[in-house]
């Protein structure tokens, strides 16, 4: 899977293989904005902690770790992270909740989290366009309480996945994902 | 008489046994695309499938076998589970 995201936090790509349903490995690449201009290089493994398979929905929660190297000007550091994603997905609905904690040695210690709320306007089938109404609220206590709030729109085509959303803080967000 | 009806019953018989077979299976907690991918690229990987076919609204994955192949219902389950997903009802049909 290779995935992009750009947003108020900065740019991030992240390219994982999953070597079981449960368990991808993979390279984490963060150039962070909107504060010190951080690039971060970690691998990266992501781990299904639980499931929840419903009639009508899944529910699931992941961790999401990395560990490896931070560069600020001229300063390069050791540097860790970690984040859990607790969702829950019908057809129709999608809500997710998702802290993450990162400590870039003498750089930068970061606590951030970020909830989503979905909606499909129609219910698309495998081999049609999928689409979702979402709304995502950032919170960034470490960053003088800041909140950012982007409505968006999430698309979604077999394997391909495309969102686009306007943030609060004047800054257009862009994320892509394609499974292989 | 007697030779023909045989000769009958036996192709019948012969044919029956390197049919196709289709199953039917409903996935719980199969909501989106991407699950969608994972299931049936697991499922593609088996020698004895030849197509699969996924239907979202239904939660249902159609699964047609090689000629004479053929996949137990644990198996079916065991490619569902394995794929992070719970099977529901199975149906099966030459």
């Amino acid at each position: 899977m290779a995935m992009q995201e750009n947003d108020e936090t900065g740019h991030t790509l992240a390219l994982d293989y999953t070597f079981t349903p449960t368990q991808a490995f993979g390279l984490y690449v963060k150039q962070e904005e909107n504060g010190k201009d951080i690039l971060m290089l970690t691998p990266q493994i992501n781990t299904l902690i639980k499931r929840w398979n419903l009639p009508d929905g899944q529910g699931n929660i992941f961790n999401m770790s990395g560990a490896g190297l931070a560069r600020y000007r001229d300063n390069n550091q050791p540097c860790l992270w970690t984040a859990f994603l607790a969702d829950y997905e019908s057809r129709r609905w999608f809500l997710s909740y998702e802290p993450r904690f990162v400590w870039d040695g003498d750089i930068e210690k970061s606590v951030w989290q970020r909830a989503r709320i979905g909606i499909a306007p129609y219910l698309a089938n495998y081999n049609e366009l999928n689409t979702w109404i979402m709304f995502q609220v950032d919170h960034h206590p470490a960053k003088h309480d800041h909140f950012v709030a982007t409505p968006l729109l999430r698309f979604f085509y077999k394997t391909y996945l495309f969102e686009i959303g306007y943030q609060s803080d004047h800054h257009v967000m862009v994320n892509w994902q394609i499974q292989f | 008489m007697k030779k023909y009806l045989l000769t009958i019953i036996i192709s019948f018989a012969f044919s029956a046994s390197i049919s196709a077979e289709t199953i039917r299976t409903t996935v719980n907690g199969m909501v989106c695309a991407f699950c969608a991918t994972g299931i049936e690229k697991t499922f593609r990987k088996q020698s004895e499938v030849e197509s699969v076919k996924v239907d979202l609204k239904e939660k249902l994955v159609t699964i047609k076998t090689k000629p004479g192949k053929t996949l137990s219902d644990a198996k079916v389950k065991e490619i569902v589970t394995y794929s992070g997903y719970t099977m529901g009802r199975i149906v099966r049909e030459k």
